[in-house]
């Protein structure tokens, strides 16, 4: 933590409504502050009742094949593994494609096309998620289905949830990868180009590495959004927990499984009740390791170009 | 020291702006009975839905929901000005919010309320009184595509829905592929009574089964089973009434659910359909009595157009009896 002061050149004179504001502002920041450690406390302490409980057991939790809490079933490996399953899916459908686009429009596009592209690309990250569960549910499903036959596909399926959070994140990916290409320094370029280089040889060979820790940062963030992800799997992924590596059966994943139990019909004080603030917890750990790890890595790759 | 003691100011100056803004408009309740007017119907006073005031909250069944919100309608379109909140959350879930929080004026039922839930009503004051409202044949449906099965024997019905992997191990002649299900959420009276019915109140098999899927909305159910020959599901027969051009129905124990086998109680699936309520929510809030007295007037004329079966009139007559009791001296 550093701490920066700039001096008043004629010394520093006590103004009431200096003071005032700096305190509004220093509540503003302590009160997202208290969110974000109230989350967490609630998260914890309702997991500890659901942990608690006799019937769970840590261990089954984390490593039992079979979610069924109201036959006693508490292994949540079906729900991760479907969560993994649309995740991957997703990533591997927008990885490349956005980082594609990025390096088009960061390296190739003409400022006149980019002032076309991005506002269209902003415009696909403003569609709520539910019009894009919908979607899925109503388009890409029977798109898939017409692919690959309507006996291998069927209707609630993880492919299709997962190629629509692909979608959804790809705006994502494609703008926060092109800040990471575009702040590669021009002389890196121009070198590149210097040493014969070709177009396309300096932008795989010198700009990309040299963006690596904005890239990667970029794609933990894009797969922490898609574990994340709600409604697209809500509606289209199945409401079923189901332990299958075919990503065209219907499989439940741990925010389907929320979303279902929390949309009002399970009892307060049920061990069902507790179990959607343990997948709450799992999945807040998931996604802020991911993000820790994405600091991390960006820091780690991080060079100065002078 | 002086920054301190301008935070300490700042809290309170918040603290004391939210505490004025959450001090609530005092609650107009109206307690009268005004709204009696006209000829009564079968026993129960006229209802001027014009002159009712104030807001109804129920909650509950998914399968009583399409009933509710048809009544309702129609109290609306006869003049009622106010809010009725209707949420379709499963029998189990509304009693809950009837008999723990005490959230719900009315709850909508298609199981009996069990003992438990009648001590959690004791517990914050309440004493839920029953109206009988109508009879759903509970539909096993599966696609329009599917065209092997058309009957199943209630003992078809406990394989189909817990061990068998495939048709084919329910009848040698089905096809050997896997079967697909779309139940109700284990929270919702359409589950316990279909494990009641079928597995003797065990839900396990039934939640053991492989390609399960579970909704609380019945609209998920639908797509579901629609999507392929080999699903098969069950939830009210109003939601088979409104998609009858994709479902197939299936006869139990080869009696059809029809208007007749429901009435004569032959169709092995046929159910009771509840509201509950509390005399002393009739008293003070007269909109909720009206809005029941209603209810109870014209279910009748309502009820098959949804797709349910009307309750046998000594039944409705019971119910009309429960109101006039849970109201006397009210008026």
């Amino acid at each position: 933590m550093t701490q920066r002061h700039i001096t008043h050149p004629f010394g520093k004179k006590h103004r009431l409504h200096e003071q005032v504001i700096e305190t509004i502002l220093f509540l503003c920041a302590l009160f997202s502050i208290l969110i974000t450690v109230g989350i967490a406390v609630i998260l914890v302490r309702e997991s500890f009742l659901f942990f608690s409980d006799q019937k769970v057991t840590l261990v089954g939790f984390l490593t039992g094949k079979t979610w069924q809490p109201m036959i006693d079933l508490f292994g949540f490996l079906p729900l991760l593994n479907a969560t993994i399953i649309t995740s991957v899916i997703a990533m591997v459908f927008a990885i490349p494609l956005g980082l594609f686009v990025a390096i088009y429009l960061a390296e190739y596009a003409t400022d006149k096309v980019r002032g076309r592209l991005k506002p269209i690309l902003e415009v696909l990250a403003g569609i709520p998620t539910i019009v894009y569960g919908y979607f899925a549910l109503t388009f890409m499903t029977p798109l898939l289905r017409s692919i690959f036959g309507q006996g291998t596909v069927e209707i609630y399926n993880t492919a299709s949830a997962g190629l629509v959070i692909g979608i959804l994140v790809l705006p994502m990916i494609a703008t926060m990868a092109e800040d990471a290409i575009s702040a590669v320094p021009q002389e890196l370029r121009l070198a590149g180009l210097a040493l014969g280089g070709t177009r396309i040889e300096t932008t795989f060979r010198v700009v990309l590495p040299a963006a690596l820790s904005g890239l990667s940062a970029t794609f933990l963030l894009a797969l922490s959004r898609a574990i994340g992800e709600t409604m697209i799997v809500a509606l289209a992924a199945g409401a079923g927990p189901n332990m299958t590596f075919n990503p065209f059966e219907a499989a439940e994943t741990i925010t389907g499984y929320i979303v279902r139990i929390s949309g009002g019909d399970v009892s307060y004080n049920s061990v069902d009740y507790n179990s959607i603030f343990a997948l709450g917890l799992v999945l807040f750990i998931i996604t802020f390791t991911l993000n820790l790890i994405s600091r991390k890595v960006s820091s780690l790759f991080y060079q100065e170009y002078e | 020291m002086k920054r301190l003691s301008i935070i300490v100011l700042m809290v309170i100056t918040l603290v004391s702006l939210s505490a004025a803004g959450t001090s609530e408009s005092g609650n107009v309740a109206t307690t009268s009975f005004n709204w009696i007017e006209g000829p009564s119907v079968d026993g129960l006073p006229g209802v001027n839905p014009l002159k009712v005031k104030g807001n109804i909250i129920t909650a509950g069944s998914s399968t009583v929901y399409p009933l509710s919100e048809r009544m309702a309608e129609r109290f609306k379109e006869e003049g009622y000005s106010g809010v009725i909140t209707i949420d379709s959350i499963g029998s189990g879930a509304g009693f809950e919010r009837f008999t723990v929080s005490g959230e719900t004026d009315i709850s909508n039922a298609s199981r009996r309320i069990k003992a438990s839930e009648i001590e959690d009503a004791k517990k914050i004051g309440r004493n839920p009184i029953e109206f009988r409202v109508g009879t759903d044949a509970l539909a096993v449906v599966v696609s329009k595509k599917n065209t092997f099965i058309k009957n199943a024997t209630m003992e078809e019905l406990g394989k189909i829905f817990s061990t068998a992997k495939t048709w084919k191990d329910v009848n040698p002649s089905y096809p050997d592929e896997p079967i697909q299900r779309f139940i109700p959420g284990t929270d919702s009276g359409t589950f316990d009574y279909f494990a009641e019915e079928v597995f003797k109140k065990n839900p396990e098999p039934m939640l053991s089964a492989s390609h399960l899927q579970l909704s609380e909305d019945d609209n998920i159910l639908v797509q579901g089973i629609k999507g392929s020959p080999y699903a098969i599901g069950f939830f009210g027969y109003a939601y088979y009434n409104e998609n009858a051009d994709s479902l197939n129905i299936l006869s139990i124990n080869g009696i059809e659910a029809s208007k007749a086998n429901v009435d004569n109680n032959s169709y092995p699936l046929a159910r009771p359909l509840f509201l509950y309520s509390d005399a002393e929510i009739m008293k003070s809030k007269p909109q909720v009595a009206a809005f029941l007295d209603f209810y109870l007037s014209y279910v009748n004329e309502e009820i098959t157009k949804v797709g349910y079966f009307p309750a046998n009139e000594d039944e409705l007559n019971k119910a009309r009896q429960t109101w006039l009791e849970a109201t006397k001296g009210a008026y």
